[in-house]
């Protein structure tokens, strides 16, 4: 989390529903929860679980993975391939640290703006509630110039 | 005569600590002896060789040599120091002692590297005389011996049946370390234990007369055959020092590293383009050896291998430098005639 | 009784009669060296020594008598089949333990070598069970595990961990993963583990840091454990390759017990199995889902 406090969320989307579900929300003028940044990909089955990790590297607090409800994929397919990786995914990175309030998984079609503005806000309020994730997160990238070093404002937890 | 009972090692690596100094020793963790910074009550394992090596103390798999931060458009240089505090090696091998000439040669060879020359300055060597042997030591085929660690600053020897060290300071280094540790030590006489019988496994000058012209030899095919590619052996060999430079990149900067690399890695020597000049495992054991054996004698007149074995006690196949020099060495005695009829 | 006789005519003929150039199998190593592999996964010997097997590649009839089998022979030999020098020798024939025999079933499943290009020499135990193909390969495996076989120790310590607050858990793998040096011996073990160019090295963008550091530590071990979910055969030649004694076998048991409760698959059993990851089914799980 940044030092005001508020967590970090990467929110890997698909193309077609749920950035279109995002969009919507926007666009119905939805008020919800800034802090998630959303990365949007065609579709649900190309997103890798490196990207995941590589999420989780550089300090997200949490991850959502959001695409196609199951049988409306714009490739036929691909959330159902997705669907089945992370499965086991989730759990492997459950095993080694990284729970369920850190990685939270959706379906929400290009109609569902408020299940978007709802989902954010319910994420943001259980991130926040975990609280930061930078000491416990085992993917975390310890690397960076020391934040005493770095000008300008903080940018690392 | 300086002197220490064997079972008060702990006391040696407190006194030290109590001194200054960081304490780095083979302790034990979840089964397996490493090289590692030691803390109050780890009990210090002179009964195995550690699966590491000395080396991690002067190189370590992965340091930052160089860091950037963010500024506007552009980066700042940070000064990048070398992590280096005082230190005491305690028990070190005479094996991974005999490597430090290699490492020295090459950490200053046209370059001088002061991130493993500040370490190198900042640590005390206190090697450990070997009481045991097993079937993977060779020492002695390469010049070294159990019971003698030039290199180091003091020499920790097994006497009266190994339930005392006695203590030989060798540099002055080594004589601080003794004053350090004065409280510990006691005076008084006692007797060296006989140090083991390394088997000498090969002739190294014949091994070397043979490499020097037989590049192109099959023999390299059949004798990299069991091996997988992998680097297990380079990681645990106290000579080998082949690293890869590779930037990463935070929202505040970037931070330069100086990691691990491996000949027996595929990647080792692939270019951009795809083409790789050593295509094969054949050609990257072949170069293995021929570091060791052939390049770093011609060059620093020192060999690259000291006989410690951990080559074939971590490979997953059991392939040794030993094993492949004592092939080296029967395809070129004159009996056994042109290497390609060399007898499995 | 040694079976080692009928493997070595089984073998001699093969190469006779050309049906095969080349048999991979096990040959006793006088120096001793490392000895049984250690599959457990925590720790292994320090001070290995022992009499050793090593990897034997016979090419020549008469040098079959070279080959020795025996409870030490623990090396996962079908790791061999994705050096490009074992390939060029295809049609070849492999001593195949048990672990070896699920493995080849495995690569089989995953057309990882052509049909007829492999013949097993293979073993139930300490039993010679003569000349086998995969499919006669995949009949034995079933027989021998009806049930899939779970290191119960390792069942006990996965509990722990489940039982632990995520930070804890996280805290026990980082110490752990520190002890990486990224040597890769685990892959290199790993008869699964066959891509070319493996995703640490592929470096536009860096996915994986190649540092022996936390992140790429622990990118690299979650990556390698995920690759292998519902492929690995659990034969423990990554957890006894780690010079490090890295509990690998942890993941992979967590792994293919996940593989088998969410998606019923057990590898190495069938040559005509399809690829969990990478196929689908619409009455898969959704109840992680909101």
């Amino acid at each position: 989390m940044s030092q005001a406090g508020a967590p970090r969320i990467t929110a890997f989307v698909c193309n077609w529903c749920t950035y279109a579900g995002a969009d919507l929300a926007g666009t119905s003028r939805l008020q919800y929860a800034p802090e998630v940044r959303i990365v949007k990909l065609p579709c649900t089955g190309r997103i890798s679980p490196l990207f995941i990790l590589k999420a989780f590297e550089g300090g997200a607090d949490a991850v959502l993975v959001s695409g196609c409800h199951p049988g409306d994929c714009h490739y036929t397919s691909g959330n159902y391939h997705a669907r089945r990786r992370w499965g086991l995914l989730r759990k492997l990175l459950d095993l080694t640290g990284i729970d369920s309030r850190r990685l939270q998984f959706s379906w929400i079609s290009a109609a569902e703006g408020q299940k978007f503005a709802d989902l954010i806000n319910d994420l943001t309020a259980k991130v926040r509630e975990a609280g930061p994730f930078a000491g416990a997160n085992p993917a975390r990238k310890r690397l960076a110039p020391a934040p005493e070093e770095a000008q300008g404002p903080r940018r690392e937890s | 005569m300086k002197s220490l009972s064997a079972d008060r090692l702990q006391d040696l690596a407190a006194a030290l600590s109590a001194a200054g100094y960081r304490v780095v020793a083979p302790v034990e963790a979840d089964g397996v002896v490493r090289f590692a910074p030691w803390s109050p009550g780890a009990a210090i394992r002179t009964d195995a060789v550690p699966v590491n090596s000395l080396k991690d103390v002067f190189f370590p798999p992965s340091e930052a040599i160089g860091r950037w931060r963010r500024s506007g458009d552009g980066f700042d240089a940070i000064e990048t120091r070398p992590e280096a505090p005082k230190t005491a090696a305690l028990a070190a091998r005479p094996c991974d002692v005999a490597a430090l000439a290699m490492l020295d040669a090459v950490f200053n060879w046209d370059f001088r590297d002061s991130f493993y020359d500040a370490r190198r300055a900042a640590t005390v060597v206190a090697a450990l005389a070997c009481s045991e042997a097993d079937e993977e030591c060779f020492c002695t085929s390469v010049g070294g011996r159990p019971d003698a660690a030039p290199g180091a600053d003091a020499l920790l020897r097994p006497a009266d049946g190994g339930r005392t060290l006695i203590v030989e300071p060798l540099t002055d280094q080594g004589r601080d370390l003794a004053a350090a540790a004065s409280g510990v030590l006691q005076d008084g006489a006692a007797a060296p234990d006989a140090p083991p019988e390394v088997r000498r496994r090969f002739d190294i000058g014949r091994v070397g007369a043979w490499l020097a012209g037989n590049f192109d030899s099959p023999l390299w095919k059949e004798l990299s055959l069991p091996c997988l590619g992998c680097a297990a052996c380079a990681y645990a060999c106290p000579a080998c020092h082949c690293f890869d430079i590779q930037d990463e990149s935070g929202p505040n900067g970037v931070v330069r590293l100086r990691n691990w690399d491996a000949c027996g890695l595929g990647l080792f020597t692939l270019h951009a383009s795809g083409h790789n000049p050593r295509p094969d495992q054949a050609s990257r054991w072949r170069q293995r050896v021929m570091h060791k054996l052939a390049y770093a004698p011609e060059r620093f007149k020192v060999a690259a291998c000291t006989g410690c074995g951990r080559c074939g006690r971590v490979c997953p196949r059991g392939m040794s430098l030993a094993d492949t020099a004592e092939r080296i060495a029967a395809a070129a005695a004159p009996a056994a005639g042109p290497a390609a009829g060399v007898p499995a | 009784m040694s079976p080692t006789p009928s493997l070595r005519e089984d073998a001699a003929r093969l190469l006779r009669e050309g049906r095969v150039k080349l048999v991979i199998g096990y040959r006793a190593h006088a120096g001793g060296g490392q000895g049984p592999a250690v599959p457990e996964g925590a720790c292994r010997a320090p001070l290995a020594g022992g009499g050793g097997r090593r990897p034997a590649f016979i090419e020549e009839a008469h040098r079959a008598g070279e080959l020795v089998f025996d409870g030490a022979c623990s090396q996962n030999l079908a790791a061999y089949l994705k050096k490009p020098e074992v390939r060029a020798r295809m049609p070849l024939a492999i001593v195949a333990s048990e672990a070896v025999g699920r493995s080849l079933v495995s690569l089989a499943a995953e057309s990882q070598f052509a049909q007829g290009a492999l013949l097993a020499l293979a073993f139930r135990g300490e039993r010679y069970e003569g000349v086998k193909e995969v499919e006669e390969l995949a009949a034995l495996a079933r027989e021998a595990a009806p049930e899939p076989r779970r290191d119960p120790d390792i069942g006990r310590r996965l509990a722990e961990l489940a039982a632990w607050p995520a930070q804890r858990r996280a805290e026990w793998w980082s110490a752990r993963f520190s002890r990486c040096t990224r040597c890769y011996a685990c892959r290199a073990a790993c008869p699964g583990c066959y891509c070319q160019r493996c995703v640490t090295e592929r470096n536009v963008p860096q996915w994986v840091s190649t540092a022996a550091l936390g992140h790429g530590n622990y990118a690299w071990n979650m990556i390698r454990a995920f690759h292998q979910a519902g492929r690995c055969t659990l034969c423990g030649a990554c957890a006894s390759a780690c010079p490090q004694g890295l509990p690998l076998m942890l993941l992979n048991t967590f792994l293919a017990a996940q593989a088998a409760e969410q998606f019923d698959v057990e590898a190495g059993l069938d040559p005509a199995a399809k690829p969990l990851i990478g196929t689908w089914d619409p009455e898969d799980d959704n109840s992680f889902f909101t």
